[in-house]
Formats: C-alpha cells, sequence, structure tokens
C-alpha cells in the first residue's frame, strides 16, 4: 500500500515535470501563472435604461455572445447571435451587417458572464470603436419586461 | 479474467494517452477550459493546464505498459473522481462549458452523458485497482 502511494506520487511528480519542462520549451507554452483577468471598465458598459434607448433607436445592433441553443431558447428581439467561443465561424455572417463607426452592444447572461466581455475584446481588436457590454444583459432585459424573441432568427 | 485486465488496461491507457496529449498540443484552450469549470481560482488555472496533461499521458503509458499497475491505475482513478467532480459541479451550476476532456476535438459540452463516461472509466480504473491488490 505505502509503495503504491510511493509510486502514484511519482507518477505524478514525473508528469507534472514533464509538462512543466514541455511547456518551457513548447511555443504555444503559456504563463505558468495566469496573468489577471482584464476588469470590465465602467465606460466599456452600457446601462439598462442607455441599452434601451438605443434599442428603440433602432441604430444599434446588438449581438448575443451565448451558444446558438441559448440564444434560440430566447434572446433580445432583432439582436444577432455571434457566440464567441464560435467566433471565427460566425463572425463572417455578422460582419457585412457592421462597419467599424456601428454602435453595438454585447450580452450574455449571468453577472460573472464573460463571454460578453471576451467579444468585446474580439471586436475592438477587429477595429469596432463602440462596442459595449450590457452586463448581465440577458436577465436584465428580461427582467425589465423588454421586448425578446425565442428561435434562430434575429 | 488476465485477457480482459489487459484489454481494458490498454483501453484505458490509450484513453488517456490520447485525452493527455490532446490537451498539452493546446495549453491555452485547455487552460480557457479549465477556467469554464469556475472551481479554482484565476492564478491556479495555467498550472494545472500545463501539469495535468502529462500526468495523464505517464499515468496512460505505465498502465498501458503494465509498470506499476496499481499506482498507475490509482492515480487516474484519482483523476477521474477529481473529472466527475468538475463536472458534476458544473451540470448542478448549469454551466453551459465545454467538457475539455478530450481536448477540442469533440465540441461535447458537459453533460449527463460525459458524466456517464467518466463514471464507467472510473470503474474500470477502481477494478484494476483492486485487481493489483496481490
Amino acid at each position: 500500500m505505502r509503495r503504491t502511494i510511493q509510486r502514484a506520487l511519482l507518477i505524478v511528480l514525473a508528469g507534472g515535470a514533464l509538462g512543466l519542462v514541455a511547456n518551457a520549451i513548447s511555443t504555444r507554452g503559456i504563463p505558468y501563472i495566469a496573468p489577471p483577468k482584464p476588469r470590465l471598465q465602467a465606460r466599456d458598459t452600457v446601462p439598462l435604461h442607455e441599452a434601451q434607448e438605443l434599442w428603440r433607436s433602432g441604430t444599434t445592433f446588438f449581438l448575443d455572445a451565448r451558444s446558438p441553443a441559448d440564444y434560440a431558447a430566447g434572446h433580445i428581439a432583432n439582436a444577432f447571435s455571434l457566440p464567441v467561443e464560435d467566433f471565427d465561424q460566425q463572425y463572417p455572417r455578422v460582419a457585412t451587417l457592421l462597419t467599424p463607426d456601428s454602435s453595438i452592444v454585447v450580452y450574455c447572461d449571468g453577472q460573472q458572464c464573460d463571454l460578453s466581455h471576451r467579444l468585446m475584446v474580439k471586436l475592438s481588436e477587429l477595429g469596432y470603436r463602440h462596442v459595449r457590454v450590457l452586463v448581465n444583459g440577458w436577465t436584465v432585459w428580461q427582467t425589465a419586461g423588454l421586448p425578446s424573441r425565442k428561435g434562430e432568427q434575429p | 479474467m488476465k485477457a480482459v485486465a489487459l484489454l481494458l488496461r490498454l483501453a484505458l491507457g490509450g484513453a488517456f494517452i490520447i485525452a493527455g496529449a490532446l490537451k498539452f498540443l493546446q495549453p491555452a484552450t485547455f487552460a480557457a477550459d479549465i477556467g469554464n469549470y469556475r472551481l479554482l481560482p484565476h492564478e491556479a488555472i495555467n498550472l494545472l493546464a500545463i501539469t495535468l496533461p502529462w500526468i495523464e499521458v505517464v499515468a496512460g503509458v505505465l498502465l498501458a505498459l503494465g509498470v506499476w499497475r496499481r499506482a498507475s491505475a490509482g492515480v487516474i482513478a484519482v483523476m477521474l473522481m477529481v473529472f466527475l467532480i468538475a463536472i458534476g459541479q458544473a451540470l448542478a451550476r448549469g454551466l453551459d462549458v465545454r467538457c475539455g476532456c478530450f481536448g477540442t476535438v469533440e465540441a461535447r459540452r458537459v453533460s449527463v452523458l460525459a458524466l456517464g463516461q467518466d463514471t464507467a472509466l472510473l470503474a474500470v480504473a477502481a477494478w484494476l485497482v483492486w485487481r493489483e491488490k496481490n
């Protein structure tokens, strides 16, 4: 029993050591300690009442960062689906609608959900200048009784 | 029974070699997958993403080769238990996250199916640990 535990520990240590070495020499290596998550700045978010105004004006694109299944189960009316987990595949479909100056609101669901934040970062990197996050978007939108839809269409 | 044990060792060891290799080929993706489970402090995620795949591979190779059978099956069993907890809590909290079980080869989300698979593998590993007792 004791010998088995010693051997098991050795396996874990050997594997861990190999991993550390491999990570050091691999071109795909990642930092040993993850850099702190970029925090969402206040200026990157849009409050609900303002989002509501933007939605009414019809001049702003709403993008749903969640999975297609979540989108189909219910989304902000007229919002387009752009699942951040599948960004490269899905982006071209939405790109035809947008210009760098488009006003864009991205959202997902839940206070902790960072899908919308990640989508904002991706879009900003592509040159979109006016992207903001509606924090906990789907929940606050629904709770406020604002227009929503089900299905795959916006 | 000996032939069954050999087959199961090869299958379980092989599964862990493949699962580990697919993960260490894409460490950044695996780190993101771990993060999505929201179990670990942010700072600990990368370290686990770097080391876990290689522990899987080492244990898988030893088990498949029949070296230190009990210890390697035991390490695999413990890993499977940890995966079970991770998947179970994700399901319980309603997290819709990619399983990350076999890298990105399968875009599978955590599901009851993954839970069942994990349990089946755990049963095999536990049986091997028990069998190699003597």
